[in-house]
């Protein structure tokens, strides 16, 4: 999963510091500070970060959010539901944190080609932190040899001080009044 | 199978009892007036660490003697080797004086999840058996009463997965168990997306008498209904979102519908629903929240800590709030949830992944379905969520055993469970 720094390519680094981007967009609202960028053909076709305390719903992540905004683009468009399995799977995410379960599991069904991450997410993460979604290979053997999710490629480390370093500022600043807060320095619960 | 019943899915896979996993032991005869003292002495120098389950003591019938005999665990054997070398110096020590006669004996390695795995490891060797200590209701059974109530609802959501007079999809019916109102429902949308239901008809059904007397219209309504299961029980289901989430980019025959999503499966729906409903009845969220957030302390790295905000006339700005916007009857300040906290979900089929962890996040307190899912299914079936100790909440799980009858369409009006089902909230 993890794959060494020195793959990066600086093209890498910049759609991750485009994800940043957005973490922090997040952060500035009150929100789990996590963003991501889709990337087709090289181009940037979908942004989205976090917005689960807005909208009061825990599974709105920024891989939901700009998943939402590819679909809805190519459906004004008119495509297919094949032509847009066919588009998912020349597409890439960059996303700050590891995705966790139920986003890598819809990673998965929509068979997007390849996620690059910033941190790993030690408690949720559902491309090798806790489940792997990303390779059926460690899935569990299900009866039947039914059709399982789509695999796709993995790489995290990319960028990752950044994106543990707005975490770190999202709980600083978190709630200035509450006495001692319960807050240790560690990943978001809500990504 | 005739009748409706629930079922407590462990968070652990159950274990069959004969395929437990056991550990080897040296082990002695003792005399019973030196078992106080030795055990005493045991504990301090070999302590059983991994097996405080186990027992150190059992008595044991000799067939031979025609007495019963007093064994006693002196340590953990080795691995490979001589068994004998491997005892530490210091047990040595203790036995010598008595001339104790050791001999190697199995254990097993793992508490018992279940009173039958533990009835089970005692013929091997007496362990102890701790039963769950949830505090979350029905794991250790369920009253008469809320039993209904739970085949009541499921019953609802299978109505609602059959109510679309094509083929059957999952259904997700949210519940407030607490009040038994019905927070929200929703049917799979990943072919088609219907327009929103009426959430005003879901607000107004909620309050009163909700297990009441709306039998006649909506058992007649349900048997009307073109889409009923089919009779042919080997039907695959092929449009549950949960049982083929990978299926979504076969072309369907039904080209008309022009909004589609791969991953509108019922229970996101439901919970996007019950989100807006949250929005809708308390629409100001800012000190409540910080109100919130105090008083989840356990959870307040997650619920957002809403910084910056001034706590000044904290108080005064919750009652004008309360007086302004809580005219809504029932719905106080003090009702305002987090999230779907205590709240249930019943779902015909088990919630594939991706929905099993969204009602993590949503902090869904039960769910209930009827099927399982073979394919995806993630709270018993592939994964099982339930049992993830890093995840930062935890729901209890339970199947619902529903009557054959039930997935026959003719027979669903007839085949209620014992009251009722449902009001109108529009199924
Ligand atoms: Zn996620
Ligand atoms: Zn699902």
């Amino acid at each position: 999963m993890a794959s060494p720094k020195e793959d990066c390519s600086s093209i890498t680094l910049a759609f991750m510091d485009l994800a940043i981007q957005q973490a922090k967009l997040a952060l500035d609202s009150l929100e789990v500070p996590v963003g991501c960028v889709i990337v087709e053909d090289g181009e940037v076709i979908a942004s989205g970060r976090n917005r689960t305390n807005e909208t009061r719903n825990a599974t709105r992540h920024a891989e939901m959010e700009a998943i939402d905004t590819v679909l809805e683009k190519w459906q004004k468009k008119g495509l297919s539901k094949s032509e847009t399995a066919e588009n998912f799977s020349k597409c890439s995410l960059f996303v700050t944190c590891e995705p966790c379960i139920m986003c890598a599991s819809a990673l998965s069904i929509l068979g997007i080609k390849e996620v690059f991450y910033g941190c790993a997410n030690d408690k949720f993460g559902g491309c090798g932190s806790i489940l792997s979604f990303h390779s059926s290979n460690s899935n569990p053997v299900t009866s039947g040899g039914l059709p399982q999710g789509k695999d796709f490629k993995c790489s995290g480390g990319i960028m990752a001080s950044e994106a543990i370093s707005l975490f770190r500022s999202f709980y600083e600043q978190g709630n200035p009044n509450a006495p001692k807060p319960h807050r240790p320095l560690i990943l978001p619960e809500t990504q | 199978m005739d009748a409706w019943q629930i079922v407590y899915v462990p968070d652990k896979p159950p274990i069959p009892p004969d395929q437990q996993s056991t550990v080897d032991v040296i082990a002695t005869v003792i005399e019973p007036r030196l078992a106080n003292t030795l055990v005493r002495r045991l504990n301090q120098i070999v302590p059983l660490e991994n097996l405080r389950h186990v027992k150190r003591l059992r008595w044991r019938m000799a067939y031979l003697a025609g007495k019963t005999l007093l064994c006693l665990i002196l340590c953990l054997a080795s691995e490979h080797g001589d068994q004998f070398d491997s005892i530490p110096h210091e047990v040595q020590e203790l036995i010598s004086p008595h001339k104790l006669s050791t001999f190697v004996t199995k254990v097993c390695k793992y508490a018992a999840t279940s009173k039958e795995e533990w009835e089970e490891q005692c013929k091997l060797w007496p362990t102890s058996f701790h039963p769950p200590t949830y505090s979350i209701d029905g794991i250790t059974g369920f009253s008469e009463e809320d039993s209904r109530s739970v085949f009541s609802f499921m019953n609802s959501a299978i109505q609602l997965a059959k109510s679309g007079g094509g083929s059957v999809v999952n259904a997700a019916v949210i519940v407030d168990p607490s009040a038994k109102i019905v927070i929200a429902t929703a049917r799979d949308q990943i072919y088609s997306w219907h327009a929103p239901k009426d959430e005003a008809i879901l607000e107004t059904s909620c309050s009163e008498r909700p297990f009441a007397s709306h039998i006649d219209s909506n058992g007649v309504m349900s048997c009307e209904t073109p889409g009923g299961f089919p009779d042919d029980s080997k039907q695959l289901y092929d449009d549950v979102s949960c049982l083929y989430p990978w299926r979504w980019a076969e072309q369907k025959t039904d080209m008309s519908s022009c909004c589609w999503h791969p991953l509108r499966h019922a229970a996101i729906v439901a919970i996007e629903s019950s989100a807006s409903r949250d929005r809708r009845l308390y629409p100001s969220s800012g000190d409540i929240q910080d109100k919130l957030v105090d008083m989840n302390s356990a959870h307040s790295s997650s619920t957002g800590s809403p910084a910056k905000r001034q706590k000044t006339n904290l108080t005064d700005v919750k009652s004008d709030w309360k007086l302004e916007t809580c005219c809504e009857g029932s719905h106080s300040l003090a009702a305002r949830p987090y999230l779907c906290t205590g709240y249930d979900i019943f779902l015909v089929w088990e919630p594939c992944a991706m929905c099993a962890m969204a009602l993590v996040h949503q902090r869904i307190r039960r769910i209930f379905f009827a099927f399982p899912n073979p394919n995806a299914g993630a709270v018993g079936s592939v994964y099982r969520l339930q049992g993830e100790k890093s995840l930062n909440h935890h729901y209890a799980v339970f199947r619902v055993l529903v009557p054959a009858q039930v997935l026959d369409g003719a027979e669903t009006c007839h085949g209620q469970p014992t009251s009722t089902v449902v009001d109108n909230y529009g199924i």
